[in-house]
């Protein structure tokens, strides 16, 4: 469930098909993955799970595993 | 349709991903100028467009750089002007609340000289919205000012003096105390990207200006429906009887719906059009609209009445069709989830208000949707438009009796008085730019500062005809624009020739047009271009050029050219329509 969400939310922000985002995607292989996208994503994420996000983190939520990881550990 | 408010950031790019390239309109562009991040507005608004049927084009300026940029992205639709204190105050090197008064001189200066530049820059832009400073993220103390409180004060007042009559203000504080500052505001994306802007407060913000972008591109409404029963009164009159309806001001539930009634005659005041539609026996309903000791809404603040056993759907169609406005020009009021849902379903053009659960949120729920979908500015036409609809419907009804319709046309004793370039007409003749579909051949909408442009630039003659016959005056209900060609000094251009929908099918528009020929004639111009724009609406006038006689020359992306030496022009004269000149 958390999985999916994430996936439509990256899915919306880089305005890429749902189908094309798998475990592996990261800043490196999403074209459309720049700053300004990467700070919507992370406001979207927020609204999204409703959770904050801390300042240090967010700089790390680079990857798919990664952001799977943080929302995890904030849902506990 | 779910509110913005209610929606999700992500919930509002599939949305708009969604309605992308459905909307077949003229682009409404827009430009936005701002010294802080806000890029994540663009999707926000391009939504809350399309959802009103405008295809918008959204062009940013460069960061922080709002008066230079204001040179290069005017004469939009609409531009938006971001000046964010938070960015202004980071650029001063020191301490804000020590700063020596010099350098808070040369400062604040330097922001005026600013703001006159964008001002000046923006002046033919249709609309700008400018946001107020805020000083709300220094509120340090409640008791005393700080420095930046005053910084801030007198940049609102310098704006307020100087603005252009195109610039509306919006004040952020408004929207802050609404949202929440913190909820507002995230200081960690302003301090890593300059982006200090919620979703929230942006999904806020773009709501707040939602009713300059309805009236700039004509998606004002009309008129608005009622039902009866638990929506103008408390109860239900054909099982409660008249003493069982409360509508008083005095009871606890009675209030909210005099409160309602007192909005519904505040509305018929400024012309918009109020409907009644429920179902019930006429007679009942009748009786409470004459006799009931509380009734504050009378028959005569309301237009029309559908009160029967047909469906609302079939009903709410009808009286778009009598009162010869658009489904999208109307909002429907009910208390009823089925019948909501029915006309959402069967008449999704039209917007839907359902009467809450908790009474006591209806007066505010009513108004906010008012404040954004009606023009509420009080003129003198608007106070009379409910009589005129009615004057309207006198005429429809003499019609039979005439054999034929020209006979009947004669008998109303029509007058047209026509003015040219009059600048106490400006607010009604550009009223009528915004709000007139039907009988509209090119669809220009403008604005009184571009109006007040064109009567004071010598290029431009605008026309404005009042109509008035034996059943009433329809007062100032044509408009033509007409500007000389840049090319050609001896050719003139139709910009706009418009009528107000109630004074269709008496041929007045030949006469209209005709005078204007005449006048153009004289002045010395040798030939007219006009063009037929199609809209979604105007498919009334779609020939009328060919009936004045013009001759068509092509069509160019759906446009129909036309052109006419206008020297010798005549066209059919109609006798029975009288022009007087003042």
């Amino acid at each position: 469930m958390v999985n999916m969400k994430i996936k439509e939310v990256m899915s919306a922000v880089f305005e890429i098909p749902l189908e094309s985002i798998s475990d592996d995607s990261s800043y490196d292989n999403i074209e459309n993955w720049d700053s300004l996208r990467h700070l919507n994503l992370i406001l979207a994420l927020e609204e999204e799970f409703e959770v904050s996000i801390p300042d240090e983190e967010v700089g790390n939520l680079v990857n798919y595993k990664l952001i799977e990881l943080i929302i995890n550990d904030l849902l506990k | 349709m779910v509110a913005m408010k209610n929606l999700k950031y992500t919930e509002i790019l599939k949305l708009n991903k969604a309605l992308e390239g459905n909307i077949q309109s003229k682009p409404y562009e827009i430009g936005i100028l701002s010294n802080v991040t806000v890029n994540s507005l663009k999707e926000i608004l391009e939504y809350l467009c399309r959802i009103n049927r405008i295809e918008p084009k959204i062009e940013f300026g460069n960061f922080d750089n709002i008066a230079q940029d204001s040179a290069s992205l005017k004469n939009k639709d609409l531009n938006i002007v971001i000046y964010d204190v938070l960015n202004i105050v980071d650029q001063v090197s020191e301490f804000f609340e020590d700063l020596e008064d010099e350098k808070y001189n040369s400062l604040i200066n330097k922001l005026f000289t600013e703001i006159d530049i964008i001002f000046e820059n923006l002046r033919n832009t249709a609309s700008v919205i400018f946001n107020s400073f805020s000083s709300i993220y220094y509120n340090y103390n409640n008791t005393n000012f700080s420095k930046i409180e005053i910084f801030v004060k007198e940049l609102n007042t310098y704006i307020e003096q100087n603005k252009t009559s195109n610039v509306s203000i919006i004040n952020i504080d408004k929207i802050f105390a609404l949202v929440g500052f913190n909820q507002s505001i995230d200081y960690r994306f302003y301090h890593s990207s300059k982006a200090p802007y919620t979703f929230a407060f942006l999904k806020n913000y773009v709501s707040a200006i939602e009713p300059i972008i309805l009236r700039n591109s004509g998606k004002l409404k009309k008129a608005i429906i009622f039902d009866c029963d638990n929506t103008l009164w408390k109860g239900v009159i054909g099982e409660d009887g008249m003493d069982g309806i409360d509508m008083s001001p005095t009871t606890n539930l009675g209030k909210f719906y005099h409160l309602v009634q007192r909005i519904a005659v505040f509305l018929s005041k400024r012309g918009v059009l109020i409907g009644i539609c429920s179902k019930n026996n006429e007679n009942d309903v009748l009786e409470v609209f004459r006799n009931h000791k509380d009734i504050f809404l009378k028959e005569e603040h309301i237009v029309i009445k559908k009160v029967n056993w047909d469906d609302k759907a079939s009903n709410i169609r009808e009286i778009a069709s009598d009162l010869n406005i658009g489904l999208d020009s109307m909002i429907f009021v009910d208390d009823s989830n089925f019948e909501i849902n029915l006309i959402n379903e069967k008449v999704p053009e039209i917007l839907t208000i359902q009467v809450p659960i908790t009474l006591s949120d209806y007066p505010d729920i009513l108004l906010r949707n008012v404040y954004t979908y009606f023009n509420l500015v009080l003129n003198s036409d608007d106070a009379r438009k409910t009589e005129m609809y009615k004057q309207q419907f006198e005429r429809e009804k003499n019609k039979i009796s005439f054999s034929s319709i020209e006979d009947y046309l004669a008998s109303l004793e029509i007058e047209l008085t026509i003015v040219k370039n009059d600048k106490s007409y400006i607010p009604r003749i550009a009223q009528l730019t915004q709000k007139t579909n039907q009988f509209n051949l090119t669809t220009h909408r403008y604005t009184e500062s571009q109006l007040e442009y064109f009567t004071s630039d010598n290029k431009h003659f605008v026309y404005a005809m009042f109509v008035k016959d034996k059943f009433g005056d329809n007062g100032l209900t044509g408009v033509c624009i007409v500007k000389e060609d840049e090319n050609n000094s001896k050719n003139v251009i139709l910009d706009s020739f418009l009528m107000s929908c109630r004074i269709i099918g008496r041929n007045i528009e030949f006469v209209f047009i005709g005078y204007i020929i005449k006048e153009l004639a004289n002045k010395g111009y040798k030939t007219l271009c006009s063009d037929y724009i199609q809209s979604s609406k105007n498919a009334l006038v779609e020939n009328f050029y060919d009936k004045v006689g013009f001759n068509y020359i092509g069509n160019i992306n759906g446009t129909k050219k036309y052109g006419v030496k206008i020297q010798n022009f005549e066209i059919k004269k109609i006798e029975y329509i009288k022009l007087v000149f003042n």
